[in-house]
Parts: C-alpha cells; structure tokens; sequence
C-alpha cells in the first residue's frame, strides 16, 4: 500500500518505508518504534518465558542427573576408576578395548578437556583472547 | 523421554576439577599478561610521541628550506 504501515503493528503506521526525497530515518519513527517496543514489552517478556519454561524443565530434569558435582561420598569410587585406568594402562590390558570403546573413551576425555576451556574463559572474563 | 545418563564419578570429577583448574589458570594468566599489556602500550605511546615529534620537526624544517623568493 505505498507507503502505508506493514501490518500496523507499529502503531500509528510510520514504518521503515523511506519517504520519497529523503534517505534517512526520521527520528520520530525510531522514537516510536523504541515507544512501542517498551509498551508491549511485558507481552513479549511473558512470550518468551512460557517458550522456554518447558525447555527449561528439561534441562533441568536432566542436569539434575548428569551435570551435578561429585557428592564426597562419589570420590573414593572415582579414585578407584582411576586406578583401574592406571592398572590397565600398566598391565597393556587397554589393548584389548574394541576401537568403538576406544573411541568413546576418547571423546569422553575431550569432553572432559574442554570443561577446562570453559573454566579458562570464566577465569580470564573473556571469550576469545584475553583482553588487557 | 530418555532417562538421565548415570555419569561415572570419575568422569564428574575430572569434569569439575577441569572447570576449576581451567578458572585458576585463566586468572592466573589475566594477571600475568595485564600488567605486560600495559608496559608495551606505555612504551608504544611514549615511542609514538618521539616520532611524532621529530616528523614535526623534520616538517617544519622542509618548510623553511622551501621558503625562498623563487616560489
């Protein structure tokens, strides 16, 4: 519709289109883009929390299991598992893994590793590269 | 859905002493290199001064050299 609203939802109608003669935003349009924006805010606010309220539970249902920390009583049965490590490591009996194991092992170690990654970029309070 | 894995102990173990040694490691580091970072940008803008100030110079020199009565 020429230069009309694009569906009205912003209001009363002044949109992106550019005004013919003139190459630049208004300044009252994006005022009253931001105005509008802070209107409906609560509704999007309350969109996005019923979207992820049950994404959430999931993860959560999850993490409960598989992402807390090791409980004191969980060490001595960890340092044990190390131990067998060693064991096998010692006596050559990691030979007789099938390579699928192998593999698996393998990526549960660079999973393992790359926790430590996360924690050098809690640590240096920046995603890449250190900013001093 | 799928029940939750139980993860081996020593997996979680390994995972969390990872996180906290990656995060002692990182800081550590942080602080190792600010002070550095700071040193070299010192020097950088001190050097930058110098030069500036002999192109200055030089230029202004040119400047005279080419004033002459034959412009």
């Amino acid at each position: 519709m020429g230069r009309g609203s694009c569906g009205g939802s912003f209001g009363r109608g002044v949109t992106f289109s550019r005004p013919a003669g003139r190459r630049t935003f208004q300044p009252t349009a994006m005022a009253q883009f931001v105005r509008n924006l802070a209107q409906r805010a609560p509704e999007l606010v309350n969109a996005a929390v019923t979207y992820s309220k049950p994404r959430l539970a999931t993860f959560w249902h999850y993490a409960k299991v598989e992402l807390v920390p090791p409980s004191p009583a969980e060490i001595p049965t960890a340092i044990q598992s190390l131990k067998n490590i060693i064991r096998s490591a010692k006596t050559g009996a990691f030979k007789h893994l099938t390579v699928k194991e192998a593999m698996l092992n393998g990526l549960v170690a660079t999973e393992v590793w790359m926790w430590f990654y996360i924690g050098e970029i809690i640590g240096k309070r920046g995603i890449v590269g250190y900013n001093v | 859905m799928v029940p939750p894995v139980q993860v081996s102990p020593l997996i979680k173990l390994g995972r969390y002493s990872a996180l906290v040694l990656g995060m002692a490691y990182g800081a550590k580091r942080y602080s190792y290199l600010k002070p550095r970072a700071e040193e070299q940008r010192r020097v950088a803008a001190e050097e930058k001064k110098r030069q500036d100030e002999l192109k200055r110079i030089e230029r202004e020199l040119a400047e005279a050299q080419d004033d002459s009565i034959l412009k």
